[in-house]
């Protein structure tokens, strides 16, 4: 077996000792290294590897958020995480039955996890991400490309949209069709965020003002797009409220 | 100057036992009897009086010690809201409060000749004046006395106390696991890199060990406490590499200086933690030093993190154990403040300058 396996670490020599273990046996090839969660799905896009040895802990983007977009990839790799220390994650990491490795890693524990390296399913993923408290909202939506995952910071997001079957994200420069569920969304991020209609979750200060039109129904004045977004009716109070403070 | 001011403003307060409690109570008791036995067998020997004489010095000394216990348990929240000087002289106005009531009711009685007391010795108005002048003086001094043995002996007790403390929390707050594996996955990665680094990790981190661990001194010089945290700089700065940057300003602080062991590098440990490791970009932290007459202060300043990065927890502790060693070293002449000024966090210590000759060696 060969792997070609991507190294995510944010500390150089954490990186180093990785590619050095790797390249001293007949474990794999590395085929690229990144020091942070933008940088690490970019190339994953780029060089589809078998496996990344993903590290938990990273400033910006943690370890588990770049899992769960990478997820999104059209072939997503296996993930193996490293962690130094966290008693909460390891735990964690063992009731879902996901690949890690304790920091020094052993070449021996290397290997079996290379072995073993299953697929991690997204749900596992979640799951995971919703245990680790602090960290459960995301930084980033990814959006699924054919050549990888693009990633909006949550920041440029100006509103999610749904209709039936698909959800759109709109930012500042466009719209894109994301995978997750409106209600996900809003748990996720219902702090940030606020539910305008059945079918819209709008960033809270993207709203610039409510208008009324002629038939008596109101819509939302949005900072940074033109259009209007229609409010339900039983929400126009609690939005008011909301918008007072 | 926006930093936010220290916690506990408040001053000493006044020690007293619970009198309220059915020990105090029972010691009080025992207290009065022995000093009863003293009195008579001084006053009269052992002659046939003594049985009568014991009788009425432990009635109206067990009066006056269960009335003041009665009345200090009925002031005890009274008195813990006053300052020191204040709630000692409510106190001591109290029990002498209690030794003229009971004088009082003593000649009163005397009058009547209960207990047999010879008439003609209390009712003369010249004796009377004497035995309540005397009492009063005599209840005065021995409240006094008490009050300063109670609240020495609460002082000595809430230092131990402290002391002991501050010791457990030095060694729980000290060692973060995640710098400990950290550290040691960067060893190994530079053993294999650059053996000679490599070696020289070791031997740092070796050096901080034994200053977190082994220490049995509770205070150490200036010049050392910064090599430590200069030490604990070194570690970390193999580990993040550029993202990390220390500035030190510290030429004007005295070498000499004692200082409660590891002062500084929880500090700097914190602002790196969470000033600069959750920073994708890294930052500066800076320490400063100022030496103003024989005031020290000390300045750790590092960035906030930014306002979309999930805040880390845990510094209190670190803070806390400072704070508490601080005041066992310097008690009340130490301060320690923190907050945030524009869009940095800072921690300010202040204490005055001890140095270690003018001490006599341990």
């Amino acid at each position: 077996m060969s792997a070609r396996i991507l190294i995510v670490d944010d500390e150089a020599p954490a990186r180093e000792r990785l590619r050095a273990l790797v390249e001293s046996g007949p474990l794999g090839e590395v085929v690229g290294e990144a020091a942070n969660g933008e940088e690490a799905l970019r190339l994953a896009g780029g060089l589809t590897p078998d496996v990344v040895l993903l590290d938990v802990r990273m400033p910006g983007m943690n370890g588990l958020e770049v899992a769960r977009h990478m997820a999104l990839l059209p072939a997503p790799p296996a993930i193996v995480f490293t962690t130094a220390y966290d008693a909460y994650a390891v735990e964690a990491f063992e009731a879902e039955a996901v690949g890690y490795l304790l920091k020094p890693v052993r070449t021996e524990r290397l290997a079996a996890a290379l072995e073993r390296a299953a697929r991690l399913a997204s749900p596992a993923l979640d799951r995971l991400a919703g245990r680790e408290g602090q960290a459960a909202a995301r930084t980033h939506i990814g959006v699924r490309r054919r050549d990888g995952v693009h990633l909006v910071p949550l920041t440029e997001v100006l509103y999610f949209s749904a209709d039936q079957k698909y959800t759109t994200l709109r930012h500042s420069g466009g719209s894109e069709l994301i995978e997750d569920s409106l209600r996900a969304l809003e748990e996720e991020f219902g702090s940030r965020f606020v539910r305008v209609h059945r079918n819209a979750l709008v960033q809270r200060h993207c709203i610039a003002g409510l208008e009324r039109d002629d038939a008596g129904q109101y819509h939302v004045v949005l900072r940074g797009a033109p259009e209007r977004l229609a409010v339900s009716r039983r929400l126009v109070g609690e939005l008011r409220e909301q918008l007072r403070i | 100057m926006s930093v936010a001011a220290p916690t506990d403003v408040s001053g000493p307060r006044l020690n007293l036992p619970d009198f309220c409690a059915a020990r105090a109570v029972l010691a009080v008791a025992l207290i009065c009897e022995l000093t009863a036995v003293v009195l008579t067998l001084a006053r009269t020997g052992p002659t046939a009086q003594l049985w009568m004489d014991l009788a009425r010095t432990s009635l109206f000394l067990l009066w006056i010690g269960l009335g003041c216990a009665a009345l200090l348990c009925a002031l005890r929240h009274y008195l813990g809201r006053l300052s020191l000087p204040l709630a000692s002289g409510v106190a001591l106005g109290a029990m002498v409060a209690v030794v003229a009531a009971v004088s009082e009711v003593s000649l009163w009685m005397a009058h009547g000749a209960w207990f047999g007391a010879p008439r003609s010795a209390l009712s003369a108005a010249g004796e009377a004046w004497r035995f309540r002048l005397g009492n009063l003086a005599i209840g005065a001094v021995v409240a006094a006395l008490a009050l300063r043995y109670f609240h020495v002996s609460g002082e000595w007790r809430r230092n131990v106390e402290l002391q002991a403390r501050a010791r457990v929390h030095a060694l729980q707050a000290r060692i973060r696991p995640h710098f400990l594996f950290n550290s040691m996955n960067t060893i190994a990665a530079l053993t294999r890199s650059n053996p000679a680094q490599a070696e020289e990790a070791v031997q740092d981190l070796a050096d901080l060990f034994r200053a977190t661990l082994n220490d049995q001194r509770q205070h150490i010089t200036l010049a050392e406490e910064l090599e430590v945290a200069r030490t604990y700089e070194r570690i970390e700065k193999l580990r993040m590499g550029e993202r990390l940057k220390v500035i030190w300003e510290v030429a004007d602080l005295p070498a000499t200086a004692e200082v409660p062991s590891l002062l500084l590098q929880p500090l700097l440990e914190n602002a790196i933690h969470h000033g600069i490791e959750p920073r994708p970009g890294g930052g500066v932290v800076t320490v400063s030093g100022v030496l103003d007459a024989d005031l020290i202060g000390i300045t750790v300043r590092n960035p906030l993190p930014e306002a979309n990065e999930p805040a880390r927890e845990g510094h209190r502790l670190a803070l806390a154990n400072i704070r508490e060693r601080m005041e066992l070293m310097y008690a009340g002449r130490a301060r320690v403040e923190t907050g945030r000024q524009g869009d940095e966090y800072v921690v300010r210590l202040r204490f005055p300058r001890i140095d270690a000759t003018t001490r006599p060696p341990a």
